[in-house]
């Protein structure tokens, strides 16, 4: 188990790189973070001399990559162009938190939701809650994730209001101005009221597509041998169902959780976008936007690794669920 | 899921026919996927023949600010936008637009995913070890963001848009052909074909690429509806086709402004995009279903 | 033809399988009878509706299948009147079952000590320990080395033979009168096979069980089985002790069956004699008449207008034909 992990964390190591690289090649064809330097009148034309040498702006790309890394490794993450004042890390360390508040909570969230409700659309095949279950989750699958926020700005922050005239949930944002001092609970009350639109709309997206493949490993399942053997054994369908089928239907509904983790950043990066979330999604455009070269680069490097630790933790939880992994 | 099949077929040849016809036959009872086919029929209907009956101009501003932000009327049964243009023309050759891109990016995303994959499954070693790390890295990236920054190097024409969706788009198919062909391998046939000296190509493309066909089809019909999606958000962020030319993703690009004034500009696009989608979805699932063979026993 | 006590009567079971493309008569009309202690031998080309019956008798048939007539009188109780939870009771208790792919009839991601114990701490009444200590009891009695490290191990880790022994302790786990064993060799490699047949007929000596077993090999039967009953396409065509069944085979098919056994046969028949020609038919389009009379050689009009009756042609040997084999053409 351990020589196992070893190796696939040391595996992944390239895979960072390599995205970090590709990350950095286009992003440099995009963006001159001194072109936006030199219209800031708070940094001075010497600093930018000095910084075209210390980023390697002075070398070929590949080298200066390789230099940008290095210094990226050291811990020197170099100043946000978009907060003038503000070192990149001081930015990225203010959105991080939110983002994985976020992502945090959808993913519990569409995990708790369709894991079961695939599991009951297979165990209920052509049934009505089968049929309705298969809708809802092509509805998911189908509707553009930012379409679909605004779609519930519309419903719940334009057409439904509060007696007191406040809509009911606010469009955007993360916090109610003055809510910064307040004790935990009513802090955390308040972001709720934030977060609760952009983890369903984000949700949807993973609930939709998840639970239509649970529904099918687990109907996969159900024809295996070894559930009639469970059952010629005279074990109760309580136990046939959630001992034998559930575990085997887990195993290739982790890999599926792990893959679809890139495309949850992503849909992450166009929620906080609609609903104004100062996360690291938001931070990312808008620094590509404002030619923020170093903001930009740190927080695809820190998301790509991100969704690498999430395929590691599922490579673990995999090999916990599939005994046939642990040994090979 | 090697498509036992469709291999036994083309020992057989005359069968194929039957296979397919099967897999019609069973498309057929397939109500989802039936719904989504006549759907996407009436959309592509609409979407072509559209501007030909409403002749009116999706990209012309008129003069002055009184055509501005209308709410529906006999003239512009869906109001105007924000510049005064008619959102009913706009909707129309969007509609064609965003169909279009869909289209291309995701065919050329499976041609090069398939070729990739059968590349890299055929042949083994190197190639395959440094075209699957690639594959590898690509999906570990968070591909929207990148995406956008391709966006806007590309700059914001169709063709753009096609190529910077297709660049993140291929990986998939590369490793699911991929897989299809090394589970190949193992098959009798494959052996067979290269101890008589059958050339690499041909034993390719006349005994992979068919087997290989009923993912690539599910895969292409799913893709489309994916890549219409993704060029509606990077159209929505500001980064996709460049207006004046319309699309539905672009109409709703500052649809943001205008949710507490003028829903109708959010509800055209969205709900267009959200049906398009819907039925390629629909038809990809029963094609799964259709051709799954592993209902043929 | 057996003289015990009556365990198992199988009278007129009819399964069919309900399907898009139409009914299928998996098993139509099998009657058969078990003894206490005897081994019943049930054997036919694949696809006869072996694994149908065998199923039904559990209660286990998945839709689209489903019984649709008959009696399953099990220690004089019908089966099919049992309610969910009694037949339950009666599953892995009073009869065990084992089938035909090792590989696959194991869960994967269970210990194999877990497998079984959970099969004891079903139907007995007694606690975790006392169930791995009875659990290792079994393993030892079919014959793994080590019972208390193989325990811990998974399916996986263990061979197609020693999976099937798992899959007989476990059946065996609550000494069950009647044992259905569905082709359990018929994945194995010979040698493997010899053992495990081997095994169960040691066990069904100490244990006294008696004992349903399937298989599409005549030879198997020729060893294991008391008594024999030929099925074709879901019903039974000859039935009866096996010495009679083997020397005196009465029914066409079960003739070219013998036929196609080379050790079976003796060598001066076997030139004149040819194995059964074409296929068991399609289940959706069933030949009218006698099932067997495309590939019947002695098939007349008669047999191609009207199924044939099971009728006791001598004592106690009933075989479903118009034109059973002459004494003469004698085997074995
Ligand atoms: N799920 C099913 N759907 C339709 N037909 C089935 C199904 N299961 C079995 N059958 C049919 O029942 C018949 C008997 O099958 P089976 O009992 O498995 O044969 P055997 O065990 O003798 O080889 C076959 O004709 C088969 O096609
Ligand atoms: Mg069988």
């Amino acid at each position: 188990m351990r020589t196992y992990l070893t190796r696939r964390i040391l595996q992944l190591i390239p895979v960072i790189i390599g995205a970090t690289l590709i990350a950095f090649f286009i992003l440099s064809l995009v963006s001159d973070p001194f072109a936006a330097m030199i219209e800031n009148p708070k940094i001075k034309l010497a600093d930018i001399v000095r910084l075209k040498h210390q980023w390697g702006f002075d070398l070929p790309i590949y080298l200066r990559f390789f230099k940008w890394f290095g210094s990226v490794v050291v811990g020197n993450w170099g100043p946000s162009l978009l907060y003038p004042g503000y070192s990149a890390r001081e930015v990225i360390f203010r959105a991080l938190p939110i983002t994985l508040q976020v992502m945090s909570l959808e993913f519990i969230f569409s995990i708790l939701l369709s894991i079961p409700l695939g599991a009951i659309s297979a165990l209920k095949q052509y049934s009505k809650t089968d049929y309705s279950l298969t809708l809802f989750s092509f509805f998911g699958m189908s509707m553009p994730t930012f379409w679909f926020g605004l779609m519930m700005m519309i419903v719940f922050s334009v057409w439904l209001k509060r007696p007191s005239g406040v809509p009911l949930l606010p469009p955007g944002g993360i916090q109610t101005p003055g809510m910064e001092s307040a004790a935990f609970l009513p802090r955390m009350l308040d972001r709720g009221q934030y977060l609760i639109m952009p983890v369903i709309v984000l949700s949807l997206f993973s609930v939709g597509g998840w639970v239509r493949y649970m529904r099918s490993f687990m109907l996969e399942v159900l024809h295996q041998d070894y559930l009639r053997t469970a059952r010629a054994k005279g074990l109760t369908e309580r136990t046939v169902i959630y001992k034998h089928a559930f575990r085997n239907a887990l195993i290739p509904i982790i890999t599926l959780i792990a893959l679809s983790f890139p495309g949850i950043v992503s849909g992450a990066a166009i929620t906080e976008y609609v609903f104004n979330i100062p996360g690291m999604g938001r931070l990312v455009l808008s620094a590509e936007l404002k030619n923020d070269f170093p903001t930009a680069m740190i927080a695809l490097t820190l998301s790509t690794i991100l969704v690498v630790i999430a395929n590691l933790a599922a490579d673990v939880v995999y090999s916990i669920v599939d005994p046939r992994i642990r040994y090979s | 899921m090697a498509n036992e099949l469709t291999l036994e077929e083309k020992s057989k040849g005359r069968e194929s026919y039957s296979y397919w016809g099967l897999v019609f036959k069973r498309l057929r009872k397939h109500s989802m996927a039936m719904i989504g086919f006549f759907l996407l029929l009436i959309i592509i209907a609409v979407v072509i023949l559209g501007p030909l009956i409403w002749r009116v101009s999706p990209t012309q501003q008129p003069e002055g600010m009184e055509d501005i932000l209308l709410s529906p009327c006999a003239a512009h049964p869906f109001g105007t936008d924000e510049y005064g243009r008619d959102i009913l023309a706009r909707f129309l050759y969007g509609g064609r637009v965003s169909i279009f891109i869909g289209f291309m990016a995701a065919i050329s995303s499976v041609f090069f995913g398939t070729v990739i994959g059968l590349i890299t499954g055929f042949f083994g070693g190197k190639i395959d070890t440094v075209l699957m790390r690639l594959v590898d890295i690509m999906l570990s990236i968070p591909t929207f963001p990148l995406l956008i920054a391709l966006a806007s190097v590309l700059g914001k024409g169709v063709w753009q848009i096609i190529l910077v969706i297709f660049v993140f788009g291929w990986m998939g198919d590369a490793r699911l052909v991929r897989s299809v062909v090394l589970s190949l391998k193992e098959e009798e046939f494959s052996e067979a074909a290269k101890a008589i000296g059958v050339s690499p190509l041909r034993i390719m493309f006349v005994h992979y690429l068919p087997n290989v066909m009923a993912p690539i089809i599910v895969s292409t019909t799913l893709g489309i509806g994916g890549a219409i999606v993704y060029e509606a958000s990077i159209s929505f962020l500001g980064f996709g086709v460049q207006a004046p030319l319309p699309s539905w993703g672009n109409m709703l690009q500052h649809a943001q402004d205008y949710i507490f004034t003028h829903q109708a500009l959010v509800w055209y696009p969205g709900i267009a995009i959200f049906l398009t989608v819907l039925s390629f979805n629909f038809m990809g699932d029963g094609l799964r279903d259709a051709m799954d063979p592993r209902l043929y026993r | 033809m057996y003289k015990t006590e009556v365990l198992l009567e199988v009278k007129d079971l009819k399964t069919y399988f309900f399907t898009d493309d139409g009914v299928v008569k998996a098993v139509d009309g099998v009657s058969f009878t078990i003894h206490k202690g005897e081994v019943l031998g049930l054997v036919g080309e694949s696809g006869c509706g072996k694994s149908v019956a065998s199923l039904s008798i559990m209660r286990l048939v998945d839709a689209p299948g489903k019984i649709i007539g008959g009696e399953i009188i099990f220690k004089g109780e019908d089966l099919l009147k049992k309610t969910p939870e009694e037949m339950r009771k009666i599953r892995g208790a009073e009869i065990g079952m084992i089938f035909q792919e090792p590989m696959t009839s194991l869960n994967p991601v269970y210990t194999i000590g877990n497998q079984i114990s959970e099969a004891i701490l079903v139907h007995q009444d007694i606690g975790g320990e006392e169930a791995k200590k009875r659990t290792i009891e079994l393993l030892n009695l079919v014959g793994i080395p080590e019972p208390e490290r193989r325990f811990n191990q998974y399916p996986h880790e263990m061979s197609g033979g020693m999976r099937q022994r798992v899959m007989i302790a476990m059946a065996m786990s609550s000494n069950p009168d009647l044992l259905i064993s569905d082709e359990a060799t018929t994945a194995l490699d010979v040698t493997i096979q010899a053992q495990i047949l081997e095994l169960m007929k040691d066990l069904q000596k100490k244990t006294g069980m008696a004992i349903l077993f399937i298989t599409h090999d005549l030879a198997i039967i020729a060893e294991m089985a008391d008594s024999v009953a030929v099925t074709y396409t879901g019903k039974i065509v000859e039935y009866s002790d096996v010495r009679t069944v083997f020397k005196n085979p009465k029914h066409q098919y079960t003739y070219g069956l013998l036929m196609s056994v080379p050790s079976l046969v003796a060598v001066e028949t076997k030139v004149e004699l040819p194995a059964i020609e074409g296929m068991v038919p399609n289940p959706y389009h069933m030949p009218q008449g006698c099932h067997f009379n495309p590939r019947c050689p002695f098939a007349t009009e008669t047999c191609r207008k009207e199924m044939p009756e099971l009728k006791e042609l001598e004592q106690q040997h009933l075989v479903r034909c118009l034109h059973p084999v002459q004494a003469s053409k004698e085997v074995v």
